[in-house]
């Protein structure tokens, strides 16, 4: 009957419309976290992007950095042989909230806040560790130079993609002025160090980010979790004064209203509805059946991009059973990844070796098999890795210790996700055939984050995500990123020291091999398994005009959507 | 409906919950691989005679196999259901509020016991059916050996009643659904869990029928005679009191298993409490929100579902009027 009444209530006209120059979106998950030095998923990141300003941004279109607080593209000079210098100078223009400038002194406090002793900076430390020093240009206080350790044209772009925050609200009497960064790293007891600290934590920006507004567009004006968050553009920004603002600097709307609605089917509802404007990465079925739909044809207007994110089943290493590679990639013949692609993606995805997209010609290795449906070589390479499958079926090897290991994990994945769930059902149908026993454990979204960052899950069917301008793959997959983004805990001496290299070296052709040679190792290695990259589809209200998509994560820009001032 | 009698109805009835158990008896217990080359397939069209779900699962299988965790849910919830109601309002009935006399001694070690089983389960929780097997064991050693423990002038009484209709009404007070949603959302997906935790929360109406019947039953002059012949209450309670009181408990046999069942689909359609692999009629319901046109999903296991609790109901009816 509820179903029913539901469906009824589906069908019925659109209810509601969003107020002149609001954009509702909807979210699958909430930020959780609005630490600028914690940003743990898409969402925050969305938010980060909105409410602060980098000096660079990475640009689909461009398939590299462009200027965003920068005022161009930095100049670099090499150091010797293992020093870059990146020189960088703010955009005139730039102001914060309270009307004062941008300065290359607020970069500088926001690098020491990343090396300061007592705050989160695992993030910060895995991806911008390489930042040796800052220098700033006595004679123009917009203008400084970066210190980078390797050479590579990778820390160039990197050097410039954290937020930048303010002095005026951090060190307001500039007391860190003095203390150079390498001081920050050396002394941790210092004392001015600790009060920046302190200060820190006091804003507690986890739940207050309006504590610390930055110089985007955006200020976070209401935020409920797991309901809704408000971000409302400022009267006055300071990139207004240009007549003809970079698409980087175009900021439209008055208010985006992020929804947060983690069930596909209830978000799609809402859609039709006319509770929210924006659907972005929306379930292929679901997409299709709108397409088809006269009525939703009316009043919908739909997007689709290749993406750079990639559906993996990812292990966790550090699990008895999946410590070795073998089972690993044993386990990885149980996906059908066509019929896969097939049923949840209506087709449209591209199934891939590795972890590069293969639209990236250059760098992709197609010498690597497509993963494949074979249980019966599972069953071989099980074999290979020391089980034993026993009268009742199931498999069972001795350990290390000399104690009895049977074959049997969970599968952790976002509950209410249908690609997830349909991956997971195939795959345990696929490994209960052949005597695995495997739990699935759909999980709500913040528990498992939780529980992917305690390294609480066996293997975990996710999206990663990806872009065509960066191949540093530090924070997912080298071993400085154990504990905090490099859940499968995956790490080698080898792919370490290849991580290095990719991120060093600025020869095209040598970065080409190596990155080919990266492929091979992980797919030897298989800490997770790719089984396709996605397209992004996005559906939105035909009221809000047209919605600029891209590959990379969102798969819109909610920023420059340009409202249309008329009501339809 | 006068060509249907009564007695056809509940032949009906009785027929289709015997298929239902037979179905849950011999359903497969392989897991069938989802076919991904046919999702969405209406019925009566290939091989998937009920259609399939929007994951390629076959309907019908899946209803069959919903069958059998059905049986597993529901009958052994509404054993421990009555059970629990049985005990509870048997205990509220015959001792009533002031027939229950206990020395200070055997206070004090009803209470040592149940602070000992808390505090134990809370830090040994992996141990917790011996902790609750064992410890109310022990002190009922204590309570009938211990010297000391029944040699007492003053003796206190036990208020049984009001203790046990308090408890009804707390667990009533909150909304059934509310409530089991409330606990199965917290608690890791089980069979047993879901199991426990209905049990947990349905016991309150066996329990207030089962304290009408004993307080009726304890006023008739063979108990009386019993009670001054110096039988003691457990006897009374088992050989006098039981046969007369236990039919108007299994009367309502039927009914609390179509309850179970509806909370159980329930459970299963808002995606708490059973495990993700375990087919359901409530899951196969839920298949529906993520492909709303496919009115196959909300016809078998609506029509399953309705059938089964409608056919409880009638051998209930029929049951009552006996």
């Amino acid at each position: 009957m509820l179903v029913w009444m539901g469906l009824l209530y589906a069908c019925t006209a659109p209810t509601t419309r969003s107020p002149e120059g609001t954009v509702r979106i909807r979210w699958a998950r909430d930020p959780e976290n609005l630490d600028p030095l914690i940003v743990s998923n898409a969402s925050a990141y969305e938010v980060a992007n909105l409410t602060h300003c980098s000096l660079l941004m990475g640009r689909e279109e461009a398939h590299d950095f462009v200027p965003w607080l920068a005022e161009s593209f930095p100049t670099v000079k090499h150091l010797g042989d293992t020093l870059l210098q990146v020189t960088y100078r703010i955009r005139p223009e730039a102001t914060w909230d309270n009307g004062t400038p941008v300065l290359a002194r607020d970069v500088a406090l926001t690098l020491k806040i990343m090396n300061c002793t007592g705050l989160p900076t695992e993030m910060a430390q895995a991806m911008f560790g390489f930042i040796r020093d800052i220098r700033l240009d006595s004679a123009d206080a917009r203008r400084f130079t970066l210190v980078c350790a390797g050479q590579s044209p990778e820390h160039i772009r990197s050097s410039g993609d954290f937020s930048v925050l303010p002095e005026y609200i951090l060190d307001p009497q500039g007391q860190l002025r003095t203390v150079s960064l390498a001081d920050m790293r050396r002394q941790p007891t210092l004392a001015a160090a600790q009060a920046l600290a302190r200060r820190y934590q006091r804003l507690q920006l986890a739940r207050h980010p309006e504590n610390l507004p930055g110089c985007g567009p955006y200020r976070l004006s209401a935020w409920q979790s797991g309901r809704y968050l408000t971000l409302r553009r400022k009267k006055s920004w300071w990139a207004d004064v240009y007549p003809a603002p970079p698409y980087q600097l175009q900021a439209y709307p008055a208010t985006l209203i992020y929804q947060v609605i983690p069930d596909a089917a209830t978000a799609t509802l809402a859609l039709r509805r006319g509770e929210i404007d924006v659907y972005g990465l929306m379930p292929a079925a679901e997409f299709t059946r709108l397409q088809q739909s006269a009525d939703d044809r009316q009043r919908l207007a739909f997007y689709t991009a290749d993406a750079y994110e990639f559906l993996t089943a990812s292990f966790n290493v550090r699990q008895p059973v999946l410590r070795d590679a073998a089972t690993r990639r044993a386990l990885g013949f149980l996906f059908d990844v066509p019929a896969l692609i097939k049923a949840t993606q209506q087709g449209a995805a591209t199934p891939s070796a590795g972890l590069i997209s293969p639209r990236m010609k250059e760098y992709y290795n197609d010498s690597l098999a497509l993963p494949a449906f074979r249980p019966a070589q599972t069953v071989a390479m099980l074999r290979q890795a020391g089980w034993q499958r026993q009268p009742t079926g199931r498999w069972q090897r001795t350990s290390v210790q000399g104690t009895p290991q049977i074959l049997r994990f969970g599968v952790s994945y976002r509950a209410g996700e249908p690609s997830f769930e349909t991956a997971a059902l195939q795959f345990r149908a696929a490994a209960e055939a052949i005597g695995i026993e495997v739990e699935l454990r759909p999980t709500e979204q913040a528990v498992l984050s939780r529980q992917l960052q305690a390294g609480e899950t066996d293997m975990c069917i996710r999206n990663y995500s990806g872009n065509p301008f960066s191949y540093d793959f530090t924070a997912l997959l080298h071993s400085r990123g154990i504990g905090a983004s490099n859940t499968t805990q995956f790490s080698s001496p080898l792919t370490d020291h290849l991580i290095e290299q990719i991120t060093t070296t600025e020869d095209t052709r040598k970065k080409r091999l190596l990155l080919r040679k990266f492929q091979r190792v992980m797919a030897q290695e298989m800490p997770f398994m790719v089984l396709y990259f996605l397209k992004y589809r996005v559906a939105a209200s035909r009221a809000i005009g047209v919605v600029p998509v891209s590959g990379l994560k969102p798969g819109y820009e909610a920023a420059r959507i340009s409202p249309i001032k008329t009501p339809l | 409906m006068t060509i249907l009698l009564p007695p056809v109805k509940q032949r009906l009835a009785a027929g289709w919950l015997v298929l239902v158990v037979l179905a849950g008896l011999f359903a497969p217990s392989a897991v069938s691989p989802p076919d991904l080359a046919n999702i969405n397939q209406p019925p009566f069209q290939g091989g998937h005679w009920l259609g399939t779900t929007s994951q390629g699962l076959d309907v019908g299988v899946s209803l069959w196999q919903g069958a059998r965790t059905l049986l597993l849910v529901s009958l052994p919830a509404a054993f421990f259901t009555l059970l629990a109601g049985a005990v509870l309002g048997g205990t509220a009935g015959y001792w009533g509020n002031t027939r229950l006399r206990i020395t200070h001694f055997q206070l004090a070690l009803a209470l040592f016991a149940l602070l000992l089983t808390g505090l134990l389960l809370t830090y040994f929780p992996r141990f917790a059916f011996w902790i609750l097997a064992g410890v109310p064991a022990a002190a009922a050693v204590a309570w009938a050996f211990l010297p000391g423990s029944t040699r007492s002038a003053t003796r206190l009484a036990l208020p049984l009643d009001s203790s046990i209709l308090g408890l009804i009404a707390l667990v009533n007070s909150v909304p059934l659904l509310v409530l089991v949603v409330a606990a199965a959302a917290v608690q890791r997906p089980s069979l047993t869990g879901v199991v426990a935790l209905l049990s947990a929360t349905c016991w309150p109406t066996p329990a207030r029928l089962m304290r009408a019947a004993t307080l009726q039953c304890r006023t008739q002059p063979y108990v009386e005679a019993a009670q001054a012949a110096g039988i003691p209450s457990l006897r009374i309670l088992w050989r006098h009191i039981g046969p007369n009181a236990l039919p108007v408990l299994l009367v309502r046999f039927p009914l609390t298993v179509a309850v179970l069942i509806s909370l159980e689909t329930t459970l299963s359609f808002l995606g708490v409490g059973l495990p993700a692999e375990m087919p359901s009629w409530g899951r196969l319901l839920a298949a529906v929100r993520q492909a709303p046109p496919d009115w196959w999903l909300i016809l078998w296991p609506g029509l399953a579902i309705t059938l089964t609790v409608l056919s409880l109901q009638r051998i209930s009816g029929s049951e009552n009027r006996r």
